[in-house]
C-alpha cells in the first residue's frame, strides 16, 4: 500500500502507514508489562497459603442461613427504625439527603466553574480557576476517608455519613454541572446579550433552558451512586445499615450479615434499574 | 442630519495575534441599507460585533446616534444595545424554548429583572410579540418549539425578536448563509421592508453579490480588515470584483426571486465555507 505513495514521492497517509508499534517494540512493551506484574507480586507478597478453605466454606454457608431476628425489634427499647429494614430506609435517605445538600452548593458554584461564563474578565477568570481547583481537591479525597474525619468531628452516626457524602458530591456534581454549562450552544447567549439584557437575564433566558436536561440526568446519576455508597459508609462510622453490618461481622453473626448484604444488593439493583429508566425517558 | 453610526479607525487584534480589522472608518446615514461583502475572514462578523460591543475593538471609536459606544459601560451599554437589533447566520434561538418565548426575549433589555425571573410579560409585550410574529408571517407557529421550525422560519423568529427592541439600527450577520436561495429572498425581503417602511437602518453581511445588488443601497467591501470598496452596488464591475475577492474568483449568482431552489455549485459552496476565527474574542 505504502509503495503507491512512495512511487509518487508522496508521504503515506497516517491511516495507511504501519502501526507505530513495530514487532520488536510490541515484544518489548509486552515484556515490560509482565515484569511490572511480577515485581508487583513480589512487593505485595500475596500469599494464599494461610487461607482455610474449610472455615471459609462454613462462613459462606452461614451467610445464607439468614438470621431474621434483625427484622423485628428485639427489646422494649428498640423501635422499627432499629430493625434492618428500618436502617435500610434510613440509609437510602442518607444518600438522598447527601445529594440534596450537594446540589445546594454545587448548583451556584457550577456557574463560577464554567469557563464560558467566567472568561470575560480577569477577576472572574481567576475565580473560575479557583473553583475548578476546589472541585478537583474535594473529589480527590475518597468518601471513606472523609467519613473517618467527619466521624471524629461529629461523632459516629448518620450526621458524619451525610456530611462526608455531601461534601464529596459537591466536587463531583460541581464538575459535572460546570461541564454541562461549558457544553451549551453559545449562539443564544450572544443573541440575548445583543438585546441589551444584563448578565443575569442572559443566564436565565439563554443558559438555563439548555441546562435542565443535563442537570436532571447528572443528578439522578449521582443519586444512584450515593444510595449505593451509603451502606458502606457505616463501616467507618457513617451510620445507617452499614454500622449494623459491621457490628454483625465483628460479632461473628454471619447469618445477620448475609441477610443485610442481600438487602443491600436488592436495594442497589432496584435503584440502578429505576434510575436507568428515568434517565432513558429524559434523553 | 448627522450620521446614525460613525466608525472611527476601528482596529481589532485577537489574542491569537490575528488582525481582523485594520483601521475601519465609516459614516452610515439614517435609512441606508448597507451590504457588507468580502471573503470569509475579511472581518465582516468582527466589524458587526464591534458596533454593539459583543466584541470589544482594540482601538478606535464607535459613535451611535451621538453616543460613544466604545466608552459605554454596564447599564449605559445595555441601553445602547437595546436600540440595535441583531440577527445571526445560525439564528441563535433558544432551541428548547417556544417561538413565543424567543420573541419575547427581545424585550429583556427594557424590562426589570423580576419579569424575566417569574416570566411575567406586560400586556404591551404580549401584543408586540403577536404583532411582530404577524409581520414575519408565522403567528401560527407561536406555540411551537423553536427547533421544530425550518431554517427560514427560525430566521424570521430572529427578525421578530430583534423587532421587539424597536431598534433604530439592525445588524444582520450573514442572515441567509444557512438558507436555500428561495428562502434567502423571503428573509431579505423582510429586512428590506423594515428598512423601507420603518426606516430602520440595516447593516447586513452577505456572501452573494447578486443579493447585494438587489437589496443594498450601498455596498461596503472588506478585504484583510480594510475597506476595499465603498459605493453604489452598480459600481462593482468585473475589475472591482476581482480586487475584492482575488484574481481567481468567479462570480456566482443566487437564483432570481420566486425561482425554485437551485443546487449549489462547488464554487458557491466554497465561498460559503466559514472559517472565521472569532471564537477567542466572543464574550458577553
Amino acid at each position: 500500500m505504502a509503495e503507491y505513495f512512495a512511487a509518487r514521492g508522496l508521504p503515506t497517509p497516517p491511516e495507511l502507514s504501519a502501526n507505530p508499534l513495530t514487532r520488536w517494540r510490541r515484544l518489548l512493551v509486552f515484556a515490560g508489562a509482565i515484569a511490572v506484574v511480577a515485581i508487583g507480586l513480589r512487593i505485595t507478597d500475596i500469599d494464599l497459603s494461610h487461607s482455610n478453605p474449610d472455615f471459609a466454606a462454613r462462613v459462606i454457608v452461614k451467610l445464607f442461613q439468614w438470621d431474621t431476628s434483625i427484622l423485628t425489634p428485639q427489646n422494649e427499647y428498640e423501635t422499627w427504625w432499629d430493625t434492618a429494614e428500618g436502617l435500610m430506609v434510613i440509609t437510602i435517605f442518607l444518600g438522598v439527603i447527601a445529594t440534596a445538600l450537594a446540589i445546594i452548593f454545587a448548583l451556584p458554584l457550577s456557574f463560577l466553574g464554567a469557563r464560558n461564563i467566567m472568561s470575560g474578565h480577569p477577576v472572574t477568570a481567576v475565580i473560575y480557576v479557583l473553583v475548578r481547583v476546589l472541585f478537583t481537591i474535594i473529589r480527590s479525597i475518597d468518601v471513606l476517608i472523609l467519613v473517618i474525619i467527619t466521624a471524629i468531628l461529629l461523632g459516629i452516626g448518620n450526621a458524619a455519613g451525610v456530611i462526608a457524602l455531601a461534601f464529596h458530591n459537591i466536587g463531583v456534581l460541581g464538575k459535572l454541572y460546570s461541564e454541562a454549562i461549558e457544553g451549551i450552544d453559545p449562539g443564544p447567549i450572544e443573541a440575548i446579550t445583543a438585546t441589551g439584557a444584563n448578565r443575569f437575564q442572559v443566564i436565565w433566558t439563554a443558559v438555563l433552558p439548555q441546562l435542565y436536561n443535563p442537570y436532571v440526568s447528572f443528578t439522578i446519576y449521582r443519586l444512584d451512586a450515593n444510595v449505593r455508597l451509603a451502606p458502606i459508609l457505616g463501616l467507618v462510622g457513617g451510620g445507617g445499615i452499614g454500622l449494623l453490618l459491621f457490628q454483625s461481622i465483628n460479632l461473628l453473626h454471619y447469618g445477620a450479615a448475609g441477610l443485610i448484604i442481600f438487602m443491600i444488593v436488592v436495594t442497589v439493583a432496584t435503584m440502578d434499574f429505576v434510575s436507568a429508566q428515568v434517565r432513558k425517558k429524559l434523553i | 442630519m448627522p450620521p446614525i453610526l460613525q466608525l472611527k479607525d476601528i482596529t481589532k487584534v485577537y489574542p491569537s495575534g490575528t488582525r481582523a480589522l485594520n483601521g475601519i472608518s465609516l459614516d452610515i446615514q439614517r435609512g441606508e441599507f448597507i451590504v457588507l461583502i468580502g471573503l470569509s475572514g475579511s472581518g465582516k462578523s468582527t466589524l458587526l460585533r464591534c458596533i454593539n460591543r459583543l466584541i470589544d475593538p482594540t482601538s478606535g471609536t464607535v459613535i451611535f446616534d451621538g453616543i460613544d459606544v466604545t466608552r459605554a459601560r454596564g447599564a449605559e451599554l445595555r441601553r445602547i444595545r437595546r436600540r440595535i437589533g441583531m440577527i445571526f447566520q445560525q439564528f441563535n434561538l433558544v432551541r428548547r424554548a417556544s417561538v413565543f418565548g424567543n420573541v419575547l426575549a427581545g424585550r429583556l433589555g427594557s424590562r426589570p429583572l423580576w419579569r424575566t425571573v417569574f416570566f411575567r410579560p406586560t400586556r404591551d409585550d404580549l401584543e408586540a410579540v403577536f404583532e411582530n410574529l404577524g409581520r414575519v408571517g408565522i403567528v401560527n407557529k407561536a406555540y411551537a418549539r423553536a427547533d421544530a421550525l425550518s431554517g427560514g422560519q427560525q430566521q424570521r423568529v430572529g427578525i421578530a425578536r430583534a423587532l421587539m427592541q424597536e431598534p433604530d439600527l439592525m445588524l444582520a450577520d450573514e442572515p441567509v448563509a444557512s438558507l436555500d436561495p428561495a428562502t434567502s429572498h423571503s428573509v431579505m425581503k423582510y429586512l428590506e421592508e423594515l428598512n423601507k417602511k420603518d426606516g430602520i437602518t440595516v447593516i447586513c453581511s452577505l456572501h452573494f453579490l447578486s443579493l447585494a445588488r438587489r437589496y443594498g443601497t450601498r455596498v461596503i467591501a472588506l478585504k484583510d480588515g480594510m475597506v476595499a470598496f465603498d459605493g453604489k452596488p452598480a459600481a462593482i464591475d468585473e475589475r472591482r470584483f476581482k480586487e475584492i475577492y482575488g484574481e481567481d474568483a468567479i462570480e456566482v449568482e443566487i437564483g432570481p426571486e420566486r425561482s425554485e431552489a437551485q443546487p449549489m455549485s462547488a464554487t458557491e459552496a466554497a465561498m460559503r465555507a466559514e472559517a472565521e476565527d472569532i471564537e477567542g474574542g466572543r464574550r458577553f
